[in-house]
């Protein structure tokens, strides 16, 4: 799944560190959805999608 | 990195678990050899395993309460952990059955299990973790 986080994280000029705190999981588990290397689970993914005013949809979409 | 609150949590409960576990273990190993029934030294000898259900309960908090990669990683671990030590030992004791050559006591195998269960534990978990890491 490819995502948009590291885009509006950097809009709003968070850290990794910064937007971990927020959505109150670890820089790390951060770092894995930024990357692709997780896709975070429906829970998560709305509490991004609320974070940064947006849906889900238009922040994550199905990969190849 | 400031560690997260849940793992901080885990840190205050499992380490005095594990310090009155240790205790209890050189208490019962002194305290045994002036106990002549054999029920008071069975009683003795399991003692210790009263702080492990403490620990056990640290254990199972932080791994319901960290976040979701976290606790995949962990348990990601431990699966291959569980796994690999389940069956190394099982392999052992088929070795041991071959007659190779070599024994061992039952009891040092019994005492390395643990250690072997939480040594395979840390390397899968840094194989885990070195999955879910960013390599760009």
């Amino acid at each position: 799944m490819n995502n948009h986080v590291r885009e509006l994280r950097g809009a709003q000029a968070w850290s990794q560190a910064d937007l971990a705190e927020r959505l109150d999981v670890s820089r790390q588990t951060v770092n894995a959805i930024e990357t692709g290397k997780y896709d975070p689970s429906l829970p998560l993914a709305f509490k991004i999608a609320r974070l940064f005013g947006q849906t889900i949809e238009s922040i994550f979409e199905p990969g190849e | 990195m400031a560690m997260r609150e849940v793992h901080k949590r885990y840190l205050r409960e499992f380490l005095p678990a594990m310090a009155a576990y240790v205790v209890l273990i050189l208490l019962s190993a002194l305290a045994s050899a002036r106990v002549d029934s054999v029920a008071g030294r069975v009683v003795l000898a399991l003692l210790p395993l009263l702080p492990i259900l403490l620990a056990i309960r640290a254990m199972v908090r932080v791994v319901r309460d960290q976040d979701e990669l976290e606790r995949r990683i962990d348990l990601e671990a431990f699966a291959i952990s569980a796994m690999a030590t389940g069956f190394g030992f099982f392999s052992f004791g088929l070795l041991m059955g071959a007659n190779a050559g070599w024994t061992v006591s039952g009891q040092a195998v019994a005492i390395w299990v643990m250690p072997c269960l939480f040594a395979s534990f840390g390397i899968a978990k840094l194989v885990v973790l070195w999955r879910y890491r960013s390599h760009e």
